[in-house]
């Protein structure tokens, strides 16, 4: 084994089943590269090296007993620090909760550690899921690996950052507007925002009750299904949980190629709607080319124009964190950070005539959606419509944050997969989506995972 | 009233109203803000598709438990 920074959680599973490689010796590794460079790029929030090695000994005893439990066994991984952590502070990176200690695991903690995963520790996040990257805050934003002078996307910010830099091979984070997807598309890894209700949100510090979604970030497409195959599960303590049994196999149904799959391209959101850098656009159009090579068809499909659905995501999200902040707004307005202040008070006003209205087009405009897969088997459109901007320029930030095509899927609930697709000529990472109807994970890794080896991108790392 | 015609005492007022009594001027500055934009975003929902029987997503559902 030459780097263990870049071991896959698929590469890493079958040396550590085999007994070749020590679960031990892997966390002592990644543990010393974050003391390496963690200090430049502030991904994790809080480290738990100690919680690491101990997971790691009791995975390297049980595999030494016969006892291998599947993929993450022995594989470290971290949480964006709105996911509790029993024992640990939830701090959603704000002074309101930095003495806050989590009673119980969140739902999906308790299956990484029933999975035999090794915890490394809890990544920065914006403010509450929505206020960032922001400088006055306990602690500063983590920054992009492939040029710390750069935004490395959020919400989920850190799970990008530790992903890309190869501090963990796999994080988790939550997206209510794009904030899985975001960070994948600034980090060049990959990043899924599943199906509503496929992953439960039970432990999860909520944002938008009707948006939030927990989904994996990891490198490559197979380990994403490896996580979400994990992760996803009916969990009755979570009101939005589905009621059926997780979709699993979306790992097994990765090499079944793309030959004869229609792919709709909704090519209006970032051409018209709202245009896209070229660096990007391109990148996606040479995407098309290819899986159109290994076999898809192609076409260019339409939907609602995508300031709709934005305003219906963001009347939704507004309301809905305003409400679930209300207190603490009322109470503490000072202990928020200026960004996440002012995001979430927007919703302070919000008429209910207009929340309930958007709650209504919710409806039409995922039935409408989801009805355009009759005549297709996915969709693939922008994830962010610029390259990483510099991190210390605010108003950059500011534009860029908004010029995306996530949170459209927020809104249908489907799920949305973000993977990387080359690079701009500053060397900083982009991306698309590829999208499908509720349920159709599978499929879009399967997907993904055709064009990653044809493409070859998630074979270059950021040197630190 | 249009909202550019907000001021900070307005929107103080009616920060008051809601319980947001121990924002700072720089607080309210922000909050006229965001309630601008929120207001303007009104403008841009499409509501003139709907019709009194399109149901809101996520309707309450009663579980059907013995």
């Amino acid at each position: 084994v030459t780097d263990l920074a870049w071991l896959t959680v698929a590469e890493a599973a079958e040396l550590l089943r085999g007994k070749k490689l020590s679960p031990v010796e892997y966390a002592k590794a990644l543990i010393a590269r974050v003391e390496k460079h963690d200090g430049q790029l502030n991904a994790f929030l809080r480290f738990t090296p100690e919680i690491a090695l101990e997971d790691a000994k009791r995975a390297e005893a049980e595999i030494a007993r016969g006892n291998w439990r599947g993929p993450l066994h022995g594989v470290p991984y971290a949480l964006k620090d709105i996911i509790d952590y029993a024992g640990l502070p939830t701090t959603a990176h704000s002074r309101i909760l930095k003495d806050s200690t989590a009673q119980r695991d969140a739902a999906v903690t308790e299956r990484l550690k029933a999975a035999g995963g090794v915890f490394m520790g809890k990544l920065s996040t914006h403010e509450f899921a929505i206020g960032g990257p922001s400088f006055d805050l306990p602690w500063p934003p983590a920054r992009n690996p492939w040029n710390r002078d750069h935004f490395c996307g959020g919400s989920s910010s850190g799970a990008g950052t530790a992903t890309a830099a190869g501090f963990v091979p796999a994080a988790i984070g939550s997206d209510t507007g794009g904030s899985v997807r975001n960070p994948a598309s600034m980090c060049g890894v990959s990043g899924i925002k599943p199906t509503y209700g496929l992953v439960s949100r039970r432990g999860v510090i909520p944002l938008s009750y009707s948006l939030d979604h927990v989904g994996p970030l990891t490198r490559t497409a197979r380990d994403n299904a490896l996580l979400l195959d994990l992760m996803a599960g009916h969990d009755p303590l979570d009101p939005g949980s589905v009621p059926r049994s997780a979709p699993g196999g979306c790992a097994g149904e990765l090499e079944r190629g793309v030959k004869g799959l229609r792919i709709g391209v909704i090519r209006h959101f970032y051409t018209t709607d709202m245009k896209a850098d070229a660096e990007v656009a391109a990148s996606i159009e040479a995407a098309l080319g290819k899986l159109a090579g290994l076999g898809a068809e192609v076409r260019e499909i339409s939907t609602a124009p995508l300031g709709e659905y934005l305003a219906v995501n963001r009347t939704i999200l507004t309301s809905e964190a305003y409400a679930a902040h209300e207190r603490w707004m009322r109470e503490r307005p000072q202990d928020y950070g200026a960004l996440a202040r002012e995001r979430i008070m927007a919703g302070a006003f919000v008429r209910a005539a207009d929340y309930v209205n958007a709650v209504r087009l919710r409806r039409k405009m995922a039935d409408a959606f989801h009805a355009l897969f009759s005549e297709i088997d996915l969709a693939v459109t922008a994830s962010s419509m610029d390259p990483p901007c510099r991190i210390d320029d605010p108003q950059a930030v500011e534009y860029t944050y908004a010029r995306q095509a996530r949170a459209p899927f927020n809104v249908t609930g489907g799920p949305a997969l973000s993977v990387p697709t080359g690079f701009s000529k500053a060397g900083l990472p982009l991306g698309m989506q590829l999208v499908g109807k509720p349920f159709s994970e599978a499929k879009l890794y399967r997907v993904a995972n055709a064009y990653e080896q044809a493409a070859d991108w998630t074979k270059r790392h950021p040197a630190l | 009233m249009p909202d550019d015609a907000l001021t900070l005492e307005e929107i103080r007022r009616m920060a008051a109203e809601i319980g947001l009594t121990r924002l700072t001027d720089e607080h309210l500055q922000q909050l006229m803000r965001a309630t601008q934009i929120a207001r303007a975003r009104r403008a841009t929902l499409p509501v003139a598709g709907l019709v009194p029987a399109d149901e809101p997503a996520l309707v309450y559902r009663l579980a059907d438990k013995p």
